[in-house]
């Protein structure tokens, strides 16, 4: 059996969770696996920390202080100004060495999958990705993982008990974030990091962020059909309230209310969100193709024959210029 | 296309290439221009669909990727006009053919051509659900020894809400005709229809092929299909099955039914029905008397014709491969045949395949028309079998 | 300059909407399921592709798993890939990805002198994404995940790259030899090509190794190379949609969806 770099025997009871520098703070995942980690570090009578790589960034150890950590362990080098795969991993190994953690956590983003898939290598050592839950044992100083697989058909239980640390990973929205706690403080712990240019092989040459729109990303969709009589500003509307994403039917975008870029279906695009709300809708299959994958499926339409009844969670006979005006009041009520 | 506007390099290697993959089929083409003329997308388009140049060009060599080539919907009304009798629906998917061999096929078809391959079906749904449709109706896996016929139902109607209507509304009316009919269930092969349309036709021969293979294991010979789609390319594309093999579309089989006194029709039906031949049945298999056949016999239908009918039907548009292309508004086809029906004064228009079903319903949607509706023939056989019908539980 | 020599990852995964957990053995039913090339991978196939029509390239597909993947996987050789290696023994089964990702390596390895190695984002079956870094890792070559498109620069030993990141992209050079991951759908795998068909179907010699033909550490591999341990499965409530219709006046019905909205968004 392969083993990884430390065993369990000579890890230290502590959870580490990789804190991923976005804007001005850290990305939301971090946040969430902080929240939960100290959740699960409160039970267990172990020490959550943070593990923070960048270039001059000492000042934002504080952030990640008032989310939970008890310790910020802080990797500060010119190299590491810009995420680097090859670079974040030499440096984190350095400081897994010394600090030996039972668990670490990572969010599940694009740079968090790439780290996490490298380390658990780099150190022997389990990684259960995109985790949907996490439980400590702490009599056996496991950390079991619950994910799904076969495109969410099937539910597992993961754990690596003789290999440390155990790594997974969560995706954002897995787990809520506690309100910071400004008078929270914690100890820093700076480790001298040891990076060559050489090490660096991959650079990045232009970044565009923010353009475009991408249906398929969006956690609410909110598609409009020809019931709506091309009222999609309701729909904006009601979109910006939930985080959601505007779709449409074909006939909308043919009487030229909206984009084909929005258009969902067989000859549009496909999203699998959480929700997917329907106003004004039949429901032809070449459109039910776009959504059918959706976890939940909202349909409101004034004929109660609509074939999007037979595809959706929660029907509603009604018309859509009635239902939109009062959810979105009851949303903007809710947030108040 | 640039032919008519002085001289042009023609590309050797490339005449030779549409020569041998059109078996030389443009040949007799004499520049007419009738095709072009009679072509549908002359009544929705300025610029009509220059079926003749296309022609022109594969005589001579010349071939751009051109969406003219994947407009076609492969309607077959050039055909019945042109004089010289160039099977012009051939040729068009034998320049498709060229263009998948030259990889430059539009955006979109390729996963088609996958989904059949991994799916058995155009339509990308999972090969294990082709028969949840059906859950409770009971049906029989065919067996030769105690069938009639074996029913087909096709992808469409396996998949598609609104034509799985029509497949309940034929399993009921054989049901009352005392028919003894089986169904291949998930083992049904797509007949690959898409893909012959599409242009890819040595991928269509292995789809063909193994249809064959699964017909000749269950030991088909009388196969009732619901779609013209399906019934044509059984009838007119697959190699020979053996001896006995018949496709029939089920508009003849019903008719047949009606007219051995198996089956008679009682329900009223109180309404002005217009009848839209599909394309596949009306023109292409000149089946254009059984469904009027099964009409009349309906009590109180008043049957009226509409100005494009029978072998002159007007094609719904979705035919060729078109119901995986985006077709703009204003330039459907399907429109025109709606507005037909309206001036006609009919209540509903009637049909018998799945892909106009579709289309005429869509444009009947976004036309704003509220007083036509789109009936499939299977469903007004199944509307005029009357109450009796509905209480009897027929064992196969 | 010689060929541009590319590896493609690929495997054969059970269709998603046919998996069955037999509740006893906590194991997998595969009897009667369907099987596809996992469809990241063909994105993965095709962007290798895309680089052999504009040079001269040759492309080796690599797989680990059982032996009937073999004909299924044919199909890539029929789409223009020039070799088929297959990592086939009982020793490599039960493998999690640092296993999985061991072995593939060490196959890459007995390939040898490879520029780029494609794999799938992710795989349907365990989705988990880690193939591709974990691979890199192995390899000691760099990564860039999330590619959408792709060239090569012979000369400077570089791939320039777009990945896709949250709310847009970034364009990477990446010093080669390099693990590529593709991003799923971001191209059109192409159809087979029928000239090649009957060679890749029939002719075509795969080539089988097994445990023995590879240079493999024994505890590195299968079930003994792999951390992670299964401790519970089971299958999750298939989604049949409720079809229940809310009632109400549309203050009423509103507050009914806001109240959904609510318990599945946080």
């Amino acid at each position: 059996m392969v083993a990884s770099l430390y065993a369990p025997s000579e890890a230290n009871k502590a959870l580490w969770v990789f804190l991923e520098i976005e804007g001005d703070g850290f990305a939301s995942v971090s946040v969430e696996l902080l929240s939960k980690g100290r959740d699960l570090a409160d039970r267990a009578g172990w020490t959550l920390c943070g593990l923070l790589l960048g270039s001059d960034i000492s000042d934002r150890a504080n952030q990640a202080f008032q989310y939970g950590a008890d310790e910020v362990w802080l990797l500060d080098h010119p190299l590491l100004a810009q995420f680097d795969v090859c670079g974040y991993s030499h440096a984190t190994m350095q400081a897994i060495k010394e600090g030996k953690p039972s668990v670490f956590l990572l969010g599940a983003t694009a740079n968090g999958r790439d780290l996490a898939g490298r380390l658990a290598v780099r150190l022997r050592t389990g990684l259960n990705a995109d985790c949907t839950d996490l439980i400590l044992d702490e009599d056996r100083a496991v950390l079991i993982s619950e994910v799904t697989g076969f495109g969410g058909g099937v539910i597992a239980l993961l754990e690596s008990a003789e290999h440390c640390p155990q790594m997974s990973t969560v995706r954002p929205g897995v787990f809520i974030a506690n309100d910071p706690d400004p008078s929270r403080q914690g100890d820093l712990v700076e480790m001298k990091v040891n990076l060559k240019k050489a090490e660096i092989r991959s650079r990045i040459v232009a970044r565009h962020v923010g353009e475009g729109v991408d249906l398929t990303q969006a956690p609410v969709l909110i598609c409009g059909g020809r019931g709506i009589d091309g009222d999609f500003e309701s729909l904006r509307e009601l979109a910006a309230l939930v985080d959601g994403e505007v779709g449409a039917t074909r006939p909308p975008v043919d009487e030229g209310h909206i984009d084909r870029e929005r258009q969902v279906g067989q000859t549009g695009i496909v999203c699998r969100p959480k929700v997917a709300l329907n106003f004004g809708i039949s429901g032809a299959f070449h459109f039910i193709v776009g959504i059918q994958d959706a976890e939940t499926i909202i349909a409101i339409n004034t004929d109660p024959e609509a074939p999007i009844f037979n595809h959706a969670d929660y029907c509603i006979v009604e018309n859509a210029h009635k239902i939109l005006p009062a959810l979105i009041k009851t949303l903007k009520t809710e947030r108040e | 296309m640039t032919v008519d506007k002085g001289p042009i390099e023609i590309d050797d290697a490339l005449w030779e290439e549409l020569i041998e993959i059109t078996d030389g089929k443009a040949a007799p083409c004499y520049q007419c221009g009738v095709c072009t003329a009679i072509c549908p997308w002359g009544l929705v388009r300025d610029e009509p669909l220059s079926v003749r140049s296309i022609m022109r060009g594969a005589q001579l060599g010349l071939l751009e990727a051109e969406e003219a080539i994947w407009l076609c919907t492969a309607c077959g009304q050039c055909e019945i006009y042109c004089p010289r009798g160039v099977p012009i629906v051939e040729v068009f998917q034998s320049l498709r053919q060229l263009l998948w061999e030259k990889r430059k096929t539009p955006a979109g078809l390729t996963p088609i051509l996958w989904s059949v391959y991994w799916n058995n079906n155009p339509l990308s749904q999972p090969p294990s659900q082709r028969m949840d449709w059906a859950d409770g109706l009971n049906l029989q896996i065919f067996d030769s020894t105690k069938h009639e016929i074996l029913l087909y139902f096709g992808c469409t109607a396996s998949y598609d809400s609104r034509a799985q209507s029509v497949a309940r509304a034929i399993v009921e009316v054989l049901r009352a005709a005392d028919v003894s009919f089986g169904i291949l269930g998930e083992e049904e092969p797509c007949c690959g229809e898409a893909v012959l349309r599409l242009g890819h036709s040595p991928y269509f021969q292995d789809v063909a092929q193994h249809a064959v293979d699964i017909f000749e294991k269950f030991d088909v010979s009388k196969l009732v299909a619901l779609s013209p789609h399906c019934y044509d390319v059984f009838r007119n594309h697959y190699p020979n099955i053996n001896e006995s093999f018949e496709p029939l579309h089920y508009t003849e089989y019903i008719a047949n039914l009606i007219e051995a006194d198996r089956l008679t029709l009682v329900g009223n039906l109180s309404s002005k029905i217009s009848f839209h031949d599909p394309c596949l049945l009306g023109r292409v298999n000149e089946l254009t008397d059984p469904p009027r056949a099964i009409l009349e016999t309906v009590p109180d239908a008043h049957v009226i014709e509409m100005p494009h009918s029978g072998p002159d039907t007007l094609c719904c548009g979705g035919g060729g491969g078109r119901m995986w292309m985006e077709t703009p508004p204003g330039e459907r086809f399907s429109d025109l045949r709606v507005q037909e029906a309206l001036d006609v004064g009919a209540d509903i228009i009637a049909t018998a395949c799945p892909l106009c079903i579709s289309c005429l319903e869509d444009s009947i949607g976004s036309m704003g028309v509220t007083k036509l509706k789109v009936r499939d023939i299977a469903e007004i056989t199944q509307m005029a079998l009357g109450q009796e019908s509905k209480n009897d539980v027929v064992e196969e | 300059m010689s060929d541009l020599e590319i590896v493609v990852c690929m495997k054969v995964v059970p269709k998603s909407e046919e998996i069955r957990v037999d509740k006893e053995s906590l194991l997998l039913e595969r009897t009667g399921v369907r099987s596809e090339i996992n469809p990241p991978d063909m994105n993965a196939l095709e962007m290798a592709l895309l680089l052999k029509d504009d040079q001269p390239a040759r492309i080796s597909i690599l797989s680990m798993g059982p032996p009937f993947f073999e004909p299924i996987l044919r199909v890539g050789l029929a789409m223009g890939a020039e070799r088929f290696f297959l990592m086939s023994d009982r020793e490599f089964a039960g493998a999690d990805t640092l296993a999985t990702t061991y072995t593939l390596a060490q196959g890459i390895e007995k390939i040898g002198d490879i520029d780029l190695i494609f794999c799938g984002e992710e795989s349907a079956d365990g989705a988990t994404g880690q193939v591709p870094p974990g691979l890199a890792e192995w390899l000691d070559t760099p990564q860039v995940t999330l590619a959408t498109e792709l060239t090569v620069d012979r000369k400077k030993r570089i791939a320039r790259v777009r990945r896709e990141i949250k709310g847009g992209h970034e364009i990477q050079e990446v010093d080669l030899p390099a693990v590529i991951s593709v991003k799923t759908a971001s191209n059109e795998p192409r159809f087979i090509d029928y000239h090649r068909k009957p060679w890749a179907f029939e002719e075509a010699k795969v080539v089988i190794w097994g445990h023995d033909d590879v240079d493999v550490e024994d505890g590195y591999i299968g079930l003994r190379g792999s951390p992670t341990v299964v401790s519970g499965l089971r299958e999750a409530e298939v989604r049949e949609r409720r079809k229940e219709f809310l009632r109400g006046s549309p203050e009423e019905v509103a507050k009914e969806i806001a109240k959904r909205l609510q318990g599945i968004l946080t």
